[in-house]
């Protein structure tokens, strides 16, 4: 029981850099249907970005913020290059177009930086532990979950409260008729990028920071778990991303250590095979937030 | 005449949904514009307020050439749709919807033109927090209304506002559109109802297989023999 | 199999021989020109490559469902090939500890490359499965995202399950010299491959998945279950795809899990959409389009100018050529041709097809007139048929009666429900309760495509054509289903339907470059070459002018008396419908409020004030 306790808030320290990394896909996917295979790619450049600026003798204190306005601008950047330009085409183009950037990201940098993994200092209280009871609370840990609860009370406030958050909202639910109520769609997709770049770019401080180190491949696993957690919270819903991010992260803390033996190192295996499943079965998602019912 | 249309010709792809439609609206006018199914009359709106390209022809609104500019556009100068089917944001709260439909208007105004759309929809207020998706068809119906006004338009266009809605719902819709024609509302409706909408127009247009087919005022159309025909096209003209 | 034998057989192996021609000789040439044995081991690569991609299209080109996983489907392909080809000495190295004696197996490359398929077959059925449960669809999220776990777990198995694979670093080698010495078992695998893969796509299950691809709705309602024909395609692109992967491990000499990861996913995928992933032929120049420029590059990239002999001293052009600039350009021709060119340099364009177009000599148009098929007399029924769609009730216990041998009108104003009532009655909808049949058979519940084949065909009120086939394409999709599910009385010849429906000038162009009589026209072409008891049509005339429709009147007319059909229609122009119908229903509100010849219809005072609005409360 303690170990489950004790996994289950591992579990939601992982889970909570999923869940930001999550709301920012399925934000992008509410206003384009866009599945963005490229989303990970905000942390490959926000890791080199940090590899930058540590090599000048940066501290964490200002990289942090260096790694979020770096993250915002490569979002805007991608969507003005390239997909601005597929606007409205088929998912099939969509989803093409965004895996193309996410090998084109990794191969400039392959080219300019070199395929080797460059590696930072990670901050030095990473491993450090307090306990409560019999249960060990990483320090780390704690910082992420208290900031993706700020960071998601934040973006609740602008999503709830303001015009933009409003229009965003909107233009998720019915493009066309949000754009008849006069709601500009340029500025709100690129509002939206704005804001899955923000997401991105808090989720990859973390991310940087527990990994220390950034390469041209570094963007594959926080895409995965980013579009995987939206997945699982049914693509689109803001509330589902959050949730799948924080369902996977404990899914996959929990998995690892009651997996038996060998199968235990198949834990993402798993995972997959779990995801894959639940699609199967539920292709609307494990946690489909129901939508007021339409009259 | 605040909106006049000349020649209008609207295609989807290779079919012609509106053909050399030449219509106008006055300030403070009710126009009607009836017609079955398909005589592309959703069309027309749609070509006024920018969703569609005319192929041919030219929308005037208040004296400017505004053909083929882009909705925002068209709201920004003072021309409001309630679309066919509503189309209310659901997953959104009533207040949301109406702060959505005055998103073009300086904040201060906001609170103002709320409050008065709370008095002219007292159901509405009743239900203020309420996700959309909520509303009974008479209420959303409502809503859809009350969220076009929010941009204060000087023309109002309406999508069949009584479809799909139980008959005294309808009288519901017909009152409120009386109330808003009684306050200086200029409108231009669309409706199958073609009756009840005689009743408040001042004047409506018969549109029929893409082309105007008769324009009157409501007890000039109804006199006339054969409405029923003209309407569904039982005799050739 | 395969409905024209010149046409679907003939031509495609012509075809397949001059693409083979041309990729092997291409590629012979090239490493002619090249001497060394690093462009014979490039011009291996790509004969591999095409098999691979070529493997990938038959899914993915003919079904039009996207799919990230056939790659992963490689991975498990190529793990059990070298499981089985490599010799046991090799393996004791790595995987001494192996269960189930994998270590000491050890058959020929061909046992293991059949028992490879046979694995990956089993996999294959189970990801169909789970692809038909989810709906799969082109263009659906679903499929991508099963396919692409699949993509993933076959990676994460690879790599954690080091016992039997020997997980990342370690992998399966085959012992020197051991490896693929010949080119000759891959230049039989490509030619069969193409050939397959043209032979499918002109097979009658290659042309139901392409009508499905088109319009999943419309090919359910021509009797086509797509979910049958995507599955036949996804075997046989996995067959072909295990094939491919095999002979890469073999040739390769060695097997990583990055060796059929996201690399050669993109890789493959870029090689599928520059030439047309729509197309075999597109695919084989994807292939070599994209296998030349990579080569290319990464000469530029290391030796800049000087590969070419072109001394180019002072201009700076370092920034471009050097390592990395092969990945660069395939993600450029990624995005790039997403942009500006989604559907590839050729998009569907196929050799034997453009072979036997300018070899045509002129069609013969079919000479007999298609007299009035015998009617016989079934009767359709719908009985007190509700639906409520959340909490609106759109049909409200609706009747109705039509028999075979006459034409029946259905009329209301908007919103009425009458679309609802086709759909109850195609299966498109689900009635709350209530009755459908078809003479005896009782059609309630039951799926599209077998309301179709029992002989209930409709059309749709925004036309649902299958766009890109052309005009005889379309209404041949709808024959290949009836000469299998129709009597055969009651299905005239392709062309002889084509030609009555007025469509003979235009029987070679694309659906959609029609205009839009003719569009209907051809909807109700393509319903009536199923051999129909039935025709539902939904608003035949709507966006027609008023001559047009009265042109429909004879149209209608003939089309349902040489299929010896009845016919149900719904619309609103009261000429045409009293001008064509023998009896008339009229719906408000989801019931049947009158029903009559049609003056007694339209002399009915409800009728009229149903579609004329009650007058208000005065």
């Amino acid at each position: 029981m303690t170990e489950l306790i004790q996994n289950v808030i591992d579990g939601l320290g992982r889970g909570s850099i999923y869940a930001l990394l999550a709301l920012g896909v399925a934000v992008i996917f509410g206003v384009m249907h866009l599945l963005n295979f490229a989303h990970g790619e905000l942390i490959t450049v926000s890791g080199y970005a940090a590899y930058a600026a540590f090599s000048s003798g940066w501290s964490w204190f200002l990289v942090a913020p260096l790694i979020i306005v770096v993250s915002i601008v490569s979002a805007l950047l991608i969507e003005r290059v390239a997909f601005s330009r597929v606007r409205g085409a088929s998912d099939f183009t969509l989803v093409l177009t965004s895996f193309g950037i996410h090998f084109l990201v990794s191969a400039v940098f392959v080219m300019y930086v070199g395929a080797r993994v460059k590696t930072f200092s990670e901050p030095g209280w990473i491993a450090d532990t307090y306990s409560i009871g019999p249960i060990a609370v990483e320090v780390f840990d704690t910082v992420v979950i208290a900031v993706t609860i700020v960071t998601l009370l934040a973006t609740v406030a602008i999503l709830q409260r303001t015009m933009f958050g409003l229009a965003l909202r909107a233009a998720a639910e019915d493009f066309d008729t949000a754009r008849l109520m006069g709601v500009n769609s340029d500025r709100v997709i690129r509002g939206a990028f704005a804001l899955s770049g923000a997401l991105a770019g808090i989720a990859g401080i973390f991310w940087l920071m527990r990994a220390g180190n950034t390469a041209p491949s570094a963007g594959i696993d926080p895409m995965l778990k980013g579009v995987l957690a939206a997945l699982i919270g049914g693509l689109g819903s803001m509330r589902g991303a959050v949730l799948g991010g924080l369902a996977l992260g404990v899914a996959e803390v929990v998995l690892r250590s009651q997996l038996p033996g060998e199968a235990a190192a198949l834990t993402e295996g798993v995972v997959f095979a779990l995801i894959a499943l639940l699609f199967i079965f539920r292709p609307q998602g494990l946690i489909s937030v129901a939508h007021a019912e339409r009259v | 005449m605040l909106l006049e249309t000349t020649g209008l010709t609207t295609r989807y792809g290779s079919i012609s949904a509106l053909r050399d439609v030449s219509l106008s609206v006055g300030a403070g006018e009710v126009v009607g514009l009836i017609g079955p199914n398909g005589a592309g009359k959703t069309t027309l709106l749609g070509t006024v307020a920018g969703l569609l390209r005319p192929a041919a022809g030219t929308v005037r609104f208040d004296g400017a050439d505004m053909t083929g500019k882009a909705p925002d556009r068209m709201l920004r100068a003072g021309l409001a749709l309630v679309p066919e089917h509503r189309r209310i944001f659901v997953d959104l709260t009533v207040v949301e919807n109406l702060k959505i439909g005055g998103i073009t208007l300086p904040p201060a105004q906001r609170p103002a033109l709320l409050e008065e759309m709370a008095e002219l929809f007292p159901v509405l207020r009743d239900k203020w927090d309420t996700a959309a998706g909520y509303l009974s068809g008479g209420e959303a119906q409502q809503l859809a209304i009350a969220r076009a006004l929010m941009s204060k338009p000087r023309l109002l266009m309406m999508d069949e506002p009584s479809l799909g809605l139980a008959p005294v719902l309808v009288d519901v819709v017909f009152e409120l559109i009386s109330t808003l024609r009684d306050q200086g509302c200029t409108m231009l409706v669309v409706e199958q109802n073609a009756n009840r909408m005689l009743e408040v127009a001042d004047r409506a247009y018969v549109l029929r297989s893409g082309a105007l087919v008769a324009a009157g005022t409501g007890p000039e159309l109804l006199a006339r023999d054969g409405l029923f025909d003209t309407f569904v096209g039982g005799t050739a003209e | 199999m395969f409905p024209e034998l010149r046409r679907d057989v003939a031509f495609p192996v012509v075809g397949t021989l001059v693409l083979f021609a041309l990729l092997v000789g291409g590629g012979l040439l090239y490493s002619a020109l090249q001497d060394g044995a690093a462009s014979d081991k490039l011009v291996t690569s790509m004969f591999i490559d095409a098999i691979m991609v070529i493997g990938i299209q038959i899914y993915i080109g003919n079904t039009g469902v996207f799919s990230f996983g056939h790659v992963g489907f490689g991975a498990i392909a190529g793990y059990t090939f070298a499981l089985f080809a490599i010799a046991p000495a090799a393996k004791a190295t790595r995987i001494a500890e192996a269960p189930f004696g994998l270590a000491d197996v050890s058959t020929g490359p061909v046992t293991a490359t059949v028992i490879a398929v046979g694995v990956t077959l089993v996999i294959a059925v189970i990801v169909g499965i789970g692809l038909a449960r989810s709906g799969a669809r082109s263009g659906a999220v679903a499929a991508t995202v099963i396919t692409l776990a699949l993509l993933f777990v076959a990676h994460e198995v690879a790599r954690s399950w080091v016992a039997v694979t020997g997980g990342d670093r370690a992998g399966l080698t085959f012992g020197i010299g051991d490896t693929l010495g010949s080119r000759m078992p891959i230049y039989l695998v490509l030619l069969a491959t193409i050939l397959v893969a043209r032979l499918f796509a002109q097979s009658r299950s290659g042309r139901f998945a392409h009508a499905a691809r088109e319009d999943d709705l419309a090919a359910r309602a021509m009797g086509i279950n797509p979910t049958v024909q995507q599955t036949v395609a996804l075997l046989v692109s996995v067959v072909v795809v295990a094939v491919a992967a095999s002979l890469r491990v073999y040739e390769v000499g060695s097997i990583l899990p990055g060796l059929f990861f996201f690399n050669y996913t993109l890789l493959t995928l870029v090689m599928l959409v520059v030439g047309g992933r729509n197309s075999v032929s597109g695919a084989l120049l994807g292939v070599a389009v994209i296998t030349a420029a990579r080569e290319l590059a990464r000469r530029l990239g290391s030796e800049g100018y000087e590969a070419f002999g072109v001394g180019l001293d002072g201009v700076p052009l370092d920034w471009i050529f050097r390592e990395g600039l092969p990945r660069v350009v395939l993600g450029l021709a990624m995005v790039g041709f997403m942009i500006w060119r989604p559907n590839g340099l050729i998009d569907d364009w196929e050799l034997d097809g453009w072979l036997r177009n300018r070899l045509r000599r002129a069609d013969p148009r079919p000479t007999t007139r298609l007299e009035a098929a015998p009617k016989t007399r079934t009767e359709l029924v719908a009985t007190d048929v509700i639906v409520d769609f959340g909490g609106f009730r759109a049909l409200d216990g609706a009747d109705m009666v039509a028999a075979s041998d006459e034409i029946v009108g259905l009329i209301g104003p908007n919103g009425a429900g009458k679309t609802t009532l086709v759909n109850v009655m195609t299966g498109m909808v689900e009635p709350s309760t209530g009755k459908v049949r078809l003479g005896e058979k009782d059609l309630t519940r039951a799926p599209s495509h077998e309301i179709a084949r029992a002989g209930l065909v409709r059309t749709f009120q925004n036309l649902r054509l299958f766009s890109s086939l052309t005009v005889r394409e379309n209404v041949e999709i709808s024959w290949l289903v009836a000469s299998r599910h129709r009597p055969a009385s009651a299905v005239p010849g392709i062309d002889e339907i084509v030609d009555a429906a007025g469509l003979w000038e235009h029987r070679d162009r694309r659906a959609s470059e029609l205009d839009y009589g003719n569009s209907r026209r051809l909807e109700l072409a393509r319903a009536a070459a199923l051999g129909p008891t039935f025709l539902l049509l939904d608003e035949p005339t709507s966006g027609m002018s008023d001559e047009e429709s009265l042109e429909m009147i004879t149209q209608v007319r003939h089309m349902a008396s040489v299929v010896g059909a009845g016919v149900l229609v719904i619309d609103h122009d009261l000429n045409f419908i009293t001008g064509i119908c023998d009896r008339i229903y009229c719906l408000d509100q989801g019931a049947v409020i009158a029903s009559g010849t049609p003056d007694e219809v339209q002399a009915d005072a409800q009728v009229r004030a149903a579609y004329l609005g009650s007058m208000g409360p005065t």
